[in-house]
């Protein structure tokens, strides 16, 4: 008991105290995160809204694929731009490696089908009545697009949460192209990867606790916003 | 009027696995002209609907502005839904058509409160108000109250205008209220096209008349009004019937042929008025045709009536072709429908 006392004490404390390594890896998560999540959801929602209306061959692979992207594992998707972003790979000349903008990049990779497919799914979903509907309606096909994303408002709160979710609390990714290092690519996984290794187990708890309250928050955001749009349907 | 071909819908088919849905065979809505596609459900009208529309296969159906059987509200107002779509002037129409229909009340309203009939006053709303040269409604006034259907169908045949108009129902007062040309349609073809009067009085063969009932269509204009009766002149002869319309409304009177009751009569002049119908015409038999098991019999009392009586009632009257009759029909079994077209 003394043990987890400990440990849990010193996680209030590291907690509490707030200090500047603390806050620097804070804002760092939230840039990197939430760039990579706004990428991800500009680019995967009218993508999944696309995917989930349009009617042609290769549609169901390219589901399939969009599918199977949602499960990438981390640490591969990080591998794959570790290749491009080496100093000989095709992308070696920009020097983005071990920099916070390799982070965004690969965290968006992993947001990007994730947005894409829980839009495509919501959109899929919708009745034959709305679908059959919306082909009545005297629009384009991107304003088409916009009356169903509007629908399906709830299901893209849903794959903007998911999307957050999976890239704030992935470790894999960021620590392949970011390197972990410390007041530059340091984020909140990464740094509980460290603490962790070095023992410091009161710090890792702490910094998990503030991972898990930053969810909480953009959760609670999203959950709030997409239950007023139920209630607005 | 203009003419020519508004829409083209011959040979357009639907397959789903080796059954065929629809397969329409040589059908085309004229300029200006009001088709209304009848039929039993699982006929496949809605199915043509929705390739005239371009909904289903290779139509682009970009001159069709098109109504489904459950308009669908989305998420929004009212107003939202009735203007998705459509340009400032057609906006300036669908708001006082939403008007004459009776739901400017509602436009502020989230559209997912809205009732059935809203809905669909809405959905006619912004289809009627469509520019596009051809409107196509399916069960235009499904949603719609009985006592109400009469407005509608009245403002719908207004804003319609001078448009072709493609409608399908299973209801026969719409096509008595609408249709200028019946197309039957049954087992996803259509077994008969033409005027209406003609296909409900002569619906041609068994199979027809099964979807159809034998149906008579006078149109007329009323001439007074008592109670819930209206007396209509339709030419040749007067017939009253179940109606609110004002005086000089013009409107169709329907009932059905098995409505009608044939007597014979012993000379000419004989008293009519002896039974509780409001109802009684004299006039020469003009056609006799047997109809599976009952006989179909055509008099023309000033306009051609049908009457349809059993093989047994027809030969204890030994009645043939050319002979007096005379016919009642109660007033309660005739309506009297408000012409969506005059």
């Amino acid at each position: 008991m003394d043990f987890l006392g400990d440990v849990f004490g010193d996680a209030i404390e590291y907690v509490v105290e707030f200090g500047p390594e603390l806050r620097a890896i804070v804002s760092l998560t939230l840039v990197v995160a939430g760039l990579a999540t706004a990428i991800g959801v500009v680019l995967g929602v009218p993508f999944g809204v696309w995917l989930g209306l349009a009617r042609f061959r290769g549609r169901t692979l390219l589901l399939a694929l969009v599918n199977t992207g949602m499960g990438i594992p981390p640490v591969l998707a990080g591998l794959l731009l570790l290749i491009l972003l080496w100093n000989n790979g095709v992308l070696g000349s920009w020097g983005a490696l071990y920099t916070p903008g390799a982070m965004v990049a690969a965290q968006a990779l992993l947001a990007f089908p994730i947005a894409a497919g829980v839009t495509a799914g919501a959109v899929r979903n919708l009745s034959v009545d709305a679908q059959e509907q919306l082909a009545a309606l005297n629009v384009g096909a991107v304003r088409r697009g916009r009356i169903a994303g509007r629908e399906v408002w709830p299901g893209i709160a849903a794959a903007v949460a998911a999307s957050f979710g999976r890239v704030v609390a992935e470790v894999g990714a960021v620590l392949i192209v970011g390197g972990n290092i410390e007041g530059e690519t340091r984020v909140l996984t990464t740094a509980i990867v460290q603490e962790a290794r070095q023992s410091n187990l009161g710090a890792a708890l702490g910094l998990g606790i503030v991972l898990l309250a930053l969810a909480l928050v953009v959760n609670l955001a999203l959950t709030w916003a997409q239950l007023r749009g139920e209630s607005h349907a | 009027m203009p003419s020519g071909t508004a829409l083209d819908l011959s040979g357009l088919t639907w397959t789903i696995g080796d059954k065929a849905i629809v397969d329409v065979g040589d059908l085309e809505l004229q300029v200006g002209e009001r088709l209304v596609v009848y039929g039993p459900n699982g006929a496949g009208k809605s199915t043509l609907l929705r390739l005239a529309a371009g909904i289903l296969g290779d139509r682009a159906g970009d001159d069709v502005s098109y109504m489904p059987q459950r308009p669908y509200m989305f998420r929004g107002s009212g107003r939202h839904n009735l203007l998705l779509g459509l340009e400032d002037a057609e906006s300036n129409k669908a708001e006082t058509l939403a008007k004459r229909l009776g739901v400017s009340n509602v436009l502020g309203s989230p559209a997912a409160r809205l009732s059935g009939g809203e809905r669909q006053r809405l959905a006619l709303a912004r289809t009627l108000a469509s520019s596009r040269p051809v409107v196509a409604l399916d069960e235009p006034l499904a949603a719609i109250d009985a006592q109400d259907r009469d407005e509608v169908s009245a403002i719908v045949g207004d804003a319609l205008g001078d448009r072709a108009a493609l409608i399908v129902t299973h209801d026969r007062d719409v096509v008595v209220a609408f249709a200028d040309r019946v197309a039957v349609m049954a087992g996803g073809r259509v077994l008969q096209v033409g005027p209406a009067q003609e296909i409900l009085l002569h619906p041609g063969g068994d199979d027809i008349a099964g979807v159809l009932g034998f149906q008579n269509i006078l149109p007329g204009t009323v001439v007074k009004s008592d109670g819930p009766l209206v007396q209509v002149a339709c030419s040749g002869l007067m017939v009253w019937a179940l109606g609110k319309q004002a005086s000089g409304s013009d409107v169709r009177v329907t009932f059905g042929a098995e409505a009608v009751t044939l007597h014979t009569v012993a000379a000419p002049g004989a008293d009519l008025a002896r039974d509780s119908a409001r109802n009684h015409w004299l006039g020469p038999v003009h056609t006799i045709e047997e109809v599976g098991r009952l006989v179909e019999v055509v008099v023309d009392v000033g306009q051609p009536v049908a009457a349809l009586i059993t093989a047994g009632s027809m030969e204890g009257m030994s009645i043939t072709v050319g002979d007096q009759v005379a016919l009642s029909v109660k007033a309660t079994a005739a309506h009297a429908v408000t012409a969506a077209k005059q």
